[in-house]
């Protein structure tokens, strides 16, 4: 075999991979088709645009420069690849009132506005698919969703629920300030009575923005939705 | 006629020490710079695993959290440790296997400074936070051209090397090494010009990221660690490649099979249904070439017991084969979709088969080739019988906790996941013992390879024996401690007894 078949040779056995899983897909998926809502009573073609509220380039940032992909996934799998959508609030939750059952399954709409979709390496951590909708729903009874989040991330072992927590300190997202006078508005409210005040810093604001987009409970089209829409057929015209 | 032989055997002689002497600096400088990576990619590796189990252990400063120091764990074993190794074996291996002196050491040397640089750049990168979060692409963006730059001018003259090599058979290992040699810059470019450079789906590009720790795994180490085992079995038990059509075989099958695995990792993601599947059959008949070159060297060496037991770069290699066995297995295992798959997806097991690559497989057959160039190159045996038998056996008991460990830890880990009834606590639980048993495998091989690095940095600063014995792992007391006289093919002109 000759210099130059060899080489021809192993170009073409990776190059046959290479465009078929790589670069095809890759450019094919740059623009998706928007899909249709189907069910619209109005007769109008109303298209599905996914919305995604917060600061999500920033804090999908901090996110990636702090490895929190090592921990946690952003992933709610269908029921061939297992059983995510099943445990309690990670595929989404069961509201009592209008909204119904909002558990589906992560779509492609679910990672805009990001540059890369964080996947994630490992479940050290649980998933965050939903953590928006966890926190506000859950976690946050008696105080402000992000000032639940800027609590559990200067210290995520701070309550007895969370002490066996394995997730690292960020105490370095947050300043440390002197009162001087007035308290600055959103410090950290922690129980001691010293005159310094943990302040969140612009990186601490924006994860924290980030985080709470972290939900998929707005209504999708049905050919997305893993709940059968049975609460939509029951409302009168 | 005796006569024509012995000069045929002088100038070989002196062909293979031009070559080596031409050599020396650059492969040195990577091969100690790769050790010396280790080392520091080891300890962030036992800070990150220490910290699975103790979060509040150096929680400190924000350099030293998890999401940083295992990261900069991973690049580290990769650039820093495996591709300098890399560069260091295949530019000495392409220059015996063509037989040319390296006419560029200068240049090589340079661009293997740069390396460092970016290598140094990126992990300083990702422990301040300007990290990318791409897997396995850690380094700030700035990096990859400097990188794929050095590669190039590093690699370059290898090729350059077999174009005007004398007419001959391309003999195999110049075969696996010549096609890493093309497929890394190519993966590489193309995955960071597609993710970024090229904006595109988001999902797509962590497949893409996926992919392309794959195809390092696959395209990359696996064809450098065959390609010196297939040189290396050979010539330190002087007898032929038990078949040389299955070392064809072996070589064609993984060329065409190994480019689709890896997205796999995206099972259930957003991503056409085929990749995933595509990318875990792919990466479960890994076990065809993986196995039918393991097979083969084994069976070659397999005559020569006694060598594979007294000559230290045998028996790094023969290890190194027995985990490219094991990590075949594993692939097959943890990656069946819908069954092992679910459960591996999103555990531990994917690092613990990353470790059985780069450490089990790659870096054992890569120890092998060390102990082999070094006392070549540097024209000094090695010190210690003693140092080498604990890099060995503290590296195989670390290694073999390391694997069962994660694939079988891992693997517990998604029972738990599955079972949506139990609180996350749980799984957390079932985590936590192998995370202990991680941090002090770890430990192990830090320890070994501490041992390892002290014995090459007294090769580099040419303080090893000037002897013509090269140093065996015999214990005999009644043999030389040092072995038979003269079996080391640079102990002088016209020797022609098998080298260790």
């Amino acid at each position: 075999m000759s210099f130059r078949t060899f080489f021809l040779s192993l170009s073409a056995s990776f190059g046959v991979a290479w465009l078929a899983v790589v670069v095809v897909p890759y450019f094919k998926m740059r623009s998706i088709e928007p899909i249709s809502m189907g069910d619209d009573a109005t007769g109008t073609n109303a298209v599905f645009i996914p919305k995604r509220a917060g600061r999500i380039a920033d804090g999908s940032k901090v996110y990636a420069e702090n490895g929190c992909y090592l921990c946690h996934s952003q992933l709610v799998r269908p029921t061939y690849a297992g059983n995510d959508i099943f445990r309690s609030d990670l595929g989404g939750m069961v509201y009592e009132d209008q909204r119904g059952d909002s558990r589906r399954e992560t779509n492609v709409y679910d990672y805009a506005g990001e540059k890369f979709a964080q996947i994630g390496e490992t479940r050290l951590g649980p998933d965050l698919s939903n953590l928006g909708v966890r926190v506000v729903n859950s976690y946050a009874k008696d105080i402000s969703p992000e000032a639940w989040l800027y609590r559990h991330l200067y210290n995520p072992r701070s309550s007895a629920a969370y002490s066996h927590s394995a997730c690292p300190s960020f105490r370095f997202l947050f300043d440390e300030k002197k009162i001087n006078g007035i308290a600055s508005g959103g410090a950290l409210e922690l129980d001691d009575t010293s005159d310094i005040e943990i302040v969140p810093s612009a990186d601490a604001r924006a994860l924290v923005s980030y985080l709470l987009s972290l939900k998929k409970d707005q209504p999708v089209p049905p050919s997305l939705n893993f709940a059968k829409p049975a609460a939509s057929s029951t409302t009168a015209p | 006629m005796s006569t024509e032989i012995s000069n045929a055997n002088l100038q070989d002689a002196q062909l293979r020490a031009g070559i080596d002497r031409s050599l020396r600096h650059p492969v040195m400088f990577f091969l100690t710079s790769g050790a010396a990576w280790l080392a520091v990619s080891l300890i962030l590796g036992i800070i990150s695993s220490a910290k699975v189990h103790s979060p509040t252990f150096l929680d400190c400063c924000s350099f030293l959290t998890y999401g940083r120091t295992q990261a900069a764990h991973l690049n580290l074993l990769v650039y820093g440790w495996g591709f300098q190794v890399a560069f260091g074996v295949i530019i000495w291996l392409m220059s015996r296997l063509s037989r040319q002196t390296c006419k560029a050491a200068g240049l090589v040397l340079t661009a293997g400074h740069v390396w460092n640089l970016g290598v140094s750049l990126g992990v300083f990168g990702i422990l301040f936070g300007y990290g990318t979060g791409i897997p396995w692409m850690e380094f700030p963006a700035f990096t990859w051209p400097v990188l794929l730059l050095s590669y190039l001018a590093i690699l370059v003259w290898s090729f350059v090397q077999f174009k005007v090599r004398p007419e001959g058979s391309v003999y195999i290992s110049q075969w696996y090494l010549m096609a890493a040699m093309l497929w890394f810059p190519w993966v590489f470019a193309t995955a960071n010009i597609l993710i970024h450079i090229v904006p595109g789906n988001p999902v797509m590009a962590a497949g893409i990221a996926a992919w392309y720790k794959s195809a390092m795994v696959f395209l990359f180490f696996t064809p450098v660690a065959l390609g010196t085992a297939f040189y290396l079995v050979p010539k330190v038990t002087g007898r032929p490649v038990q078949s040389y059509s299955m070392a064809k075989m072996g070589f064609w099958s993984l060329a065409v099979i190994m480019p689709w695995a890896g997205m796999q990792k995206l099972m259930g993601a957003p991503i056409p249904y085929f990749l995933p599947y595509v990318g875990a059959a792919a990466t479960i008949l890994f076990f065809i070439p993986a196995l039918s070159a393991a097979v083969n060297l084994l069976q070659t060496a397999s005559s020569s017991k006694d060598v594979v037991m007294h000559s230290p770069t045998l028996r790094f290699t023969m290890a190194g084969l027995l985990g490219l066995i094991v990590m075949a297995l594993c692939a097959a295992f943890i990656n069946i979709p819908g069954s092992t798959l679910k459960l591996s997806q999103f555990s531990m097991s994917g690092y613990g088969f990353e470790i059985l690559a780069i450490y089990a497989f790659f870096s054992f057959v890569m120890f092998g080739a060390i102990y082999f160039i070094v006392p070549r190159i540097t024209r000094r045996e090695w010190l210690s019988r003693r140092l080498i038998k604990m890099h060995f056996f503290i590296s195989i008991y670390g290694i073999v906790l390391i694997a069962l460990v994660a694939v079988f830890g891992g693997l517990q880990q998604g029972m738990g996941q599955e079972e949506f009834n139990q609180p996350w606590i749980a799984i957390a639980f079932r985590a936590y013992p192998y995370a202990w048993a991680t941090t002090i495998a770890w430990c192990f091989i830090l320890i070994s390879n501490i041992f390892f690095f002290l014995h090459l940095l007294v090769m580099w600063l040419r303080l090893g024996r000037r002897s013509i014995h090269p140093t065996l792992l015999i214990s005999d007391h009644g043999a030389s401690p040092h072995g038979e006289d003269g079996d080391i093919d640079n102990c002088g002109p016209g020797t022609v007894t098998p080298a260790h």
